[in-house]
């Protein structure tokens, strides 16, 4: 395949010849067509650029990595079973764990599991080293507080149903075999 | 300027670089290696000048840009690291309970030979070839002459070099910190320097003050 | 061709300022003015101050002082695992992430002895060509915007919005993309992709054409940029310039070209050079790139074929997840990797370069045999692309600097790191 090397082409200086008038006018012409169709766009079905938040919301790709939360089960106990890979992975150190023993099968789960959002970068590494995927990152990016203390997120406010972390989990589901 | 091949050059030059380096340098070269594809020649701190003179100015060489200049804290261990060197503690344990204890930097064993590298990256802009320089820099004396004179460009890198590693270059014409504020103690890129290490707070001297806090074109205004 | 050697280092201006000799008999000698630029002007989108010695509008003197936004990162890196300091390499050209993203990891790749997947050169490629579209849009819309032109700057913005909704849709992220990945990418292209990617292009080119419509022609535009900023191509070498401030001035240096990685070699593009080195040819030079930078994203959406994106490597890639759930080996994989407690890397040191968005931008990579770099160094271009600002400046009026300052297109977090 070829790479040639191009000069930059520039036109002649116009300062002040009769043509630099025209440039005015052809820059007067596209402006005055982005007003047209900025105003009358609507009527051929332009989508309007502005999102009117927070009434209009962005519609976001499937891919979205928004605050990282734990997956609850159908019988309301997390999934995490408190290995503490997220843990390490993270780079920020923001994620905190104490594990603890149970009865049920899972044999292990985290009796402290806090995420401080304040360091918290949503990189989704923690989530890629989960084994178990019991920690994904949401589609919920709006995480502000009226407190700095708000920002620490116990795991009673990070527990997120499975139904509603559908469209990660079946992206996350989607790249496993890559 | 000369005219430049407009085709992309060979990625082999016919015969390797580094004969031609070693041709050009001769007694000057301590060592060198090969490694990774990198062409890596080792030069003694005083000879740095010449050497790189030598290397902007032959024709087979002509390493016409400075491409970077750092340093690196070997602490007086060799290159090639044929050890395991325990740098950070890794004790997650105690860093659940202590925070950022993780990033906390302990200093490796000394070795023997001298502590710091001085590391040049060169680039042939005709020829598209690179080539690095080492030279070991001892902790008591960490100087090495400059060369300023050969890249114009070295003026900053150096004075980053110096700025984060405490490395002083000899006959650089303007050498301040680059990065960090002048009463800055320490110098943060070295290995004993803790990662959370705090700094004495500076005392503030609005305008007008007989002291400023970053380096100052002369005195203001009075004459 | 001036002897490099002979140049001035410019900067440290250094003793009581120098006298203005009197022009007319009879008038007292007045000492220049002292102007503190920055370092948050307006007009300037980076941090840097530059103090000025001025005779009326004229620069005497410059010294621009670089280091409002260093954070440490390459002390950050030190105490982080290589995969962990992939998202911080986001905030080093924060402009065009990927590309700082692909410039880590290769060095890593490098460092380590992995050859990636085909496919994952393609998507690579792909990803980084957006990115790099991205950046130049925003400063050409940056650098209309200081010179008080709003119109290009909102149709270029709303350009960038379209390719930024392309990355959205590869990374999840929009700024902080952290996707590139030791060995491959954090995620495959969505499906449908590829018309997605040729639609949005299409609009984004199409606003760049009208913006161009309003630049290129416009007399005030032309006079504030032709003949601003020169400065010689043997100049800019011996300062260590590189990408497309060192390519307006005639020297087709482009990685991408002279040294190809990834697959730059099996694609048809051009690279732009100019002739005057100035400020209007670093502008033309960025607008072409855009094109060409289109022209390669597309020619790798035809001609990437299907298949792994990542390494099967289990020394280094973190295993897919369906083998993590289901075999054992992959689970231990899994965990190791994490914890890298058994130093997988190989001791030794590494340097590669890419092209960045405004030059070369190289990672040097020293393993002590551990999990975590012993040194990662990042040769940012903005850096050696700044240096040479204050002689491009001293002599030329007041105006000059801020469309000097922004072709130059410094960025805080790759200059400062
Ligand atoms: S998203 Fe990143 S920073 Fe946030 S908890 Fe997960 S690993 Fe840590
Ligand atoms: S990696 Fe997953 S299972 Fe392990 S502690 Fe974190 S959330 Fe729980």
């Amino acid at each position: 395949m070829a790479v040639q090397v191009k000069k930059v082409l520039r036109p002649p200086p116009q300062i002040t010849s009769w043509r630099s008038g025209l440039a005015i006018i052809a820059g007067l012409w596209v402006t005055t067509r982005h007003l047209i169709a900025n105003l009358f766009g609507f009527i051929r079905g332009r989508q309007d650029f502005t999102v009117y938040y927070p009434e209009q919301r962005f519609l976001h790709a499937p891919a979205l990595r928004g605050m990282p939360v734990l997956v609850q089960m159908e019988n309301g106990r997390e999934r995490c079973v408190a290995c503490g890979l997220c843990e390490w992975a993270c780079p920020t150190s923001c994620i905190c764990i104490f594990p603890a023993e149970t009865d049920s099968e899972v044999e292990r789960y985290p009796e402290i599991f806090d995420i401080d959002m304040t360091r918290c970068m949503f990189c989704g590494l923690c989530e890629e080293a989960c084994p178990e995927e019991a920690i994904v990152m949401s589609r919920q990016i709006e995480i502000s507080t009226y407190s700095r203390g708000g920002s620490l997120w116990h795991k009673e406010d990070l527990l997120v149903p499975e139904s509603r972390l559908r469209t990660r989990i079946d992206f996350l589901r989607s790249q496993y075999g890559r | 300027m000369e005219d430049r091949n407009d085709s992309p050059p060979d990625r082999e030059p016919a015969p390797p670089l580094m004969e031609k380096v070693l041709a050009a340098l001769g007694e000057l070269v301590i060592e060198y290696h090969r490694e990774r594809g990198d062409d890596r020649i080792h030069v003694a701190r005083e000879n740095i000048a010449a050497a790189a003179q030598i290397l902007r100015d032959s024709p087979g060489l002509s390493f016409d840009m400075l491409i970077d200049v750092t340093a690196i804290d070997y602490c007086g261990q060799p290159d090639g690291f044929r050890f395991q060197a325990p740098i950070m503690d890794q004790n997650r344990p105690i860093a659940r309970r202590v925070s950022h204890s993780r990033h906390r930097v302990a200093m490796p064993e000394r070795g023997p030979l001298p502590r710091f590298a001085v590391v040049y990256h060169l680039l042939s802009t005709a020829l598209i070839h690179r080539l690095r320089i080492k030279c070991r820099v001892p902790e008591e004396d960490p100087a090495i002459p400059t060369v300023t004179g050969i890249w114009p460009g070295a003026n900053w890198l150096e004075r980053e070099t110096y700025d984060l590693y405490g490395i002083r270059f000899s006959g650089h014409p303007d050498l301040r910190r680059i990065f960090l504020y002048d009463e800055f103690v320490g110098h943060p890129l070295r290995k004993d320097y803790g990662k959370q290490e705090e700094q004495p707070i500076q005392e503030y001297v609005g305008p007008g003050g007989h002291l400023p806090r970053r380096p100052y074109i002369g005195r203001t205004g009075q004459d | 061709m001036s002897d490099p050697a002979d140049i001035s280092p410019a900067g440290h201006i250094s003793g009581a300022p120098g006298r203005i000799e009197p022009s007319e008999p009879g008038e007292l000698p007045t000492p220049p003015m002292r102007l503190q630029f920055g370092p948050s002007h307006p007009a300037t989108h980076g941090t840097v101050r530059i103090m000025l010695e001025l005779e009326g509008e004229k620069i005497l003197n410059a010294d621009v002082q670089v280091g409002y936004l260093h954070r440490g990162f390459e002390k950050e890196c030190e105490s982080g695992y290589y995969y962990q300091n992939i998202p911080y390499t986001d905030r080093l050209n924060y402009s065009s992430p990927i590309l700082c993203n692909i410039g880590y990891c290769m060095a890593v790749e490098k460092l380590a002895g992995i050859a990636i997947t085909e496919r994952c050169r393609y998507v690579r490629v792909i990803a980084g060509e957006l990115s790099r579209i991205a950046d130049h849009l925003l400063c050409i819309g940056a650098s209309c915007l200081e010179l008080a032109a709003m119109t290009p700057f909102l149709y270029l913005l709303e350009a960038r919005e379209l390719v930024w909704d392309l990355l959205d849709a590869l990374c999840g992220s929009r700024v902080t993309t952290n996707y590139i990945r030791i060995g491959g990418v954090a995620a495959d292209l969505p499906d449908g992709f590829a018309d997605f990617c040729r639609r949005k292009l299409d609009g984004a080119m199409k606003l760049l054409h009208d913006a161009e419509k309003l630049l290129t022609g416009n007399p005030i535009f032309r006079e504030r940029m032709e003949g601003t900023g020169t400065l010689s191509a043997a100049e800019l070498i011996a300062y260590g310039v590189t990408g497309p401030v060192l390519r307006a001035a005639g020297v087709p240096l482009d990685l991408r070209r002279v040294e190809p990685y990834l697959v730059y070699d099996r694609l048809d593009f051009d690279v732009p050079v100019g002739e005057h080195g100035d400020n209007f040819d670093r502008y033309l030079v960025r607008v072409e790139e855009i094109r060409q930078s289109r022209r390669m994203a597309l020619q790798c959406l035809d001609q990437i074929q299907p298949g792994p994106v990542d390494v099967d490597d289990p020394r280094f890639r973190w295993p897919g997840k369906n083998r993590v759930f289901n075999r054992m080996e992959e689970l231990i994989d899994q965990f190791m990797l994490v914890v890298e407690e058994n130093g997988l890397m190989p001791a030794g040191e590494a340097y590669f370069a890419i092209e960045g968005g405004n030059g070369e931008f190289g990672f040097y990579l020293v393993s002590d045999g551990t999990g975590k770099p012993y040194k990662c160094r990042v040769r940012g271009p903005s850096l050696c692309n700044m240096h040479p600002l204050a002689r491009m400046i001293i002599g030329r009026q007041l105006a000059d600097i801020i469309p000097t300052f922004d072709m130059i297109n410094m960025i805080g977090g790759e200059c400062d790191r």
